[in-house]
């Protein structure tokens, strides 16, 4: 007997999968409707049944790019309840971490958008830069993704001085290559024609759809966490944030790009910090006694590379949260797809979709309508990608490249 | 917009229909009466110029607990505003049609705790898979008792099962 076995709309082995059903007039896009939730695994009830210092590692694993973010948020959260300071070392480290996950997301994320318009150069090249940070994640912390850096208090593990050599080449050398990379993006005719206008995602829109991090920096809407709730050591640290005007794709590529530098300064002056500092005397200088969790609220916010992730935890006096609320970026910036695909047209509606960062798989399918006949039928990721880069020949023809 | 202007703002033109608690330095939670929830979340989004950020529900044995999170980016602090949806219908005057941002996350309220939101433009299940029981709500805290006391009930009559040597119900005997 022959059985049938469903797979989708999601991809059995990515995160994060998300349906859109675009509404087509031929080409162009007249509306879309999006459904997410095709993973739910129930994160927030999960953590309700989970110890103060057991949580951690569960929130580490809601998603594995930002596998510090949500920890981070998460700790901050509860710090805020208990509202204590942490040791100055644990708050270099906690940033260090956080940096170093920022530049791997981004320069992921450049890849990711090089294949979809069919540069598969750009993806190769900003996959191999990558490499050499997940090395260095995997030096400083023990693993290459799910860091288990955060605790209340303060950190895990300390970074020796021993590795502060091998952290500064890297970032040296990662300099030069985003410098290159930047400019290759931003001189490329192709890529100009490719990106610019599309996908338009203005200030005004970005403030009612309550865009975060890097969608809402490229519309010119200046939210940064990092700088109006700073946290730890980010209140003292000298960063400039990214923002610029037109909200297209491009501009959400060039805020990335540039934000790579940024990080890289930041990581710079912690290491000066910890330098300074000298070598650990004991424990107390990573994480801080903490003791019972009295009866409250507290909100921890930390900007992720995808923009603010928000922990909300409820204490009723008791070893777990009574209420432990997440909000990920992407559930603020997937929204944003509602204003900003419609008008674009099919071979567009891929990239913009994927410019907003969610994971990948988020593009994994689409269905398509016909306006006119009611028709309907499915885009795989293969058809997205075809035409998206079948565009891009297509300018590439009419520059005579 | 200064916290303590803000503060006199909102008690100057609410007055006894909020109750400002000022908990720390960078926190300042509001509960509000339900009539004034939308005036209120519209006085801080378009007259104070606050951002929205999201929303949270808390299930309670009376109501259900709705808070929003408003932050001021440039002072640098986040004001909460709450309030309580009684039950057994808990009902909420939606902010999404003023806040298009607020359009998922009371979605999300409604389909984890049942809190109706008038004049929501679009409200259906934002998460849900299409094969979960459509009046089935998982965050409310009598689903969460049930599931949690029918798991212990039936882990129990395995284990009485097991030790009296009876075939254990779903295993093969």
């Amino acid at each position: 007997m022959v059985k049938k076995i469903p797979i989708g709309p999601f991809h059995p082995i990515l995160e994060e999968p998300e349906f859109f059903e675009l509404h087509v007039d031929g080409e162009n896009v007249v509306d879309i409707d999006m459904t997410i939730g095709w993973s739910h695994r129930g994160i927030e009830i999960l953590s309700e049944s989970k110890t103060w210092d057991q949580v951690p590692f569960l929130v580490e694993r809601v998603c594995g790019i930002c596998s510090c973010s949500h920890p981070y948020a998460y700790v901050k959260a509860v710090e805020d309840l208990l509202q204590v300071e942490i040791p100055k070392r644990a708050q270099y480290l906690r940033v260090i971490t956080a940096e170093l996950e920022r530049l791997h997301s981004h320069l992921l994320w450049t890849g990711l958008a090089g294949h979809f318009i069919g540069y598969n150069t750009v993806f190769m090249w900003t996959w191999k830069y990558r490499e050499p940070l997940l090395d260095i994640l995997e030096a400083v912390t023990g693993n290459r993704n799910h860091y288990a850096m955060m605790r209340i208090g303060g950190v895990r593990r300390d970074i020796p001085e021993t590795q502060f050599g091998m952290v500064r080449g890297m970032l040296d050398e990662l300099w030069k290559k985003n410098d290159m990379l930047t400019n290759a993006i931003v001189d490329d005719p192709v890529i100009h024609a490719r990106t610019k206008t599309v996908g338009i995602f203005n200030k005004d829109q970005c403030r009612l759809y309550g865009a975060l991090g890097p969608t809402a920096r490229a519309g010119g809407y200046n939210v940064d966490a990092r700088r109006d709730h700073p946290i730890d050591a980010y209140g003292e640290l000298d960063f400039d944030v990214i923002v610029c005007e037109n909200g297209d794709v491009f501009d959400k590529a060039v805020v990335r790009q540039l934000e790579n530098f940024e990080a890289i300064k930041i990581i710079r002056q912690c290491l000066d910090k910890l330098e300074a500092m000298g070598p650990m005397k004991d424990d107390s200088e990573l994480c801080m006694e903490i003791g019972e969790v009295p009866p409250g609220e507290g909100i921890g916010v930390y900007e992720a590379p995808r923009g603010e992730v928000l922990h909300y935890i409820r204490s009723n006096g008791g070893n777990m949260p009574m209420r432990h609320k997440i909000r990920a970026p992407s559930f603020n910036n997937i929204l944003t797809n509602e204003a900003s695909v419609p008008g674009n047209t099919v071979a567009d509606a891929g990239l913009i979709t994927a410019a907003v960062d969610p994971c990948y798989s988020c593009t994994e399918r689409v269905g398509r309508v016909d306006v006119n006949s009611g028709e309907r039928y499915l885009l795989s990721e293969g058809d997205l990608i075809k035409l998206s880069a079948e565009k891009t020949e297509e300018i590439r023809r009419q520059l005579g490249m | 917009m200064d916290k303590e202007e803000v503060k006199k703002k909102i008690a100057e033109k609410f007055g006894d229909k909020v109750q400002i608690a000022d908990r720390s330095e960078k926190r300042v939670y509001i509960y509000a009466e339900n009539e004034i929830w939308v005036d209120l979340a519209s006085f801080l989004f378009n007259d104070l110029d606050a951002r929205f950020d999201t929303g949270v529900g808390i299930d309670d044995r009376d109501g259900v607990e709705v808070m929003m999170f408003f932050p001021f980016d440039k002072e640098h602090y986040f004001v909460t505003i709450k309030t309580f949806a009684k039950k057994p219908n808990p009902e909420l005057d939606s902010i999404s049609p003023l806040i298009p941002g607020a359009k998922w996350i009371e979605r999300e309220i409604w389909e984890m705790y049942e809190v109706n939101f008038r004049n929501h433009p679009d409200l259906r299940p934002v998460l849900r898979s299409d094969t979960r029981p459509c009046d089935f709500y998982p965050h409310k805290r009598e689903n969460k008792d049930k599931h949690e006391m029918s798991r212990n009930k039936h882990d129990g009559q395995e284990r009485a099962d097991e030790v009296a040597g009876r075939p254990v119900k779903g295993q093969n005997p």
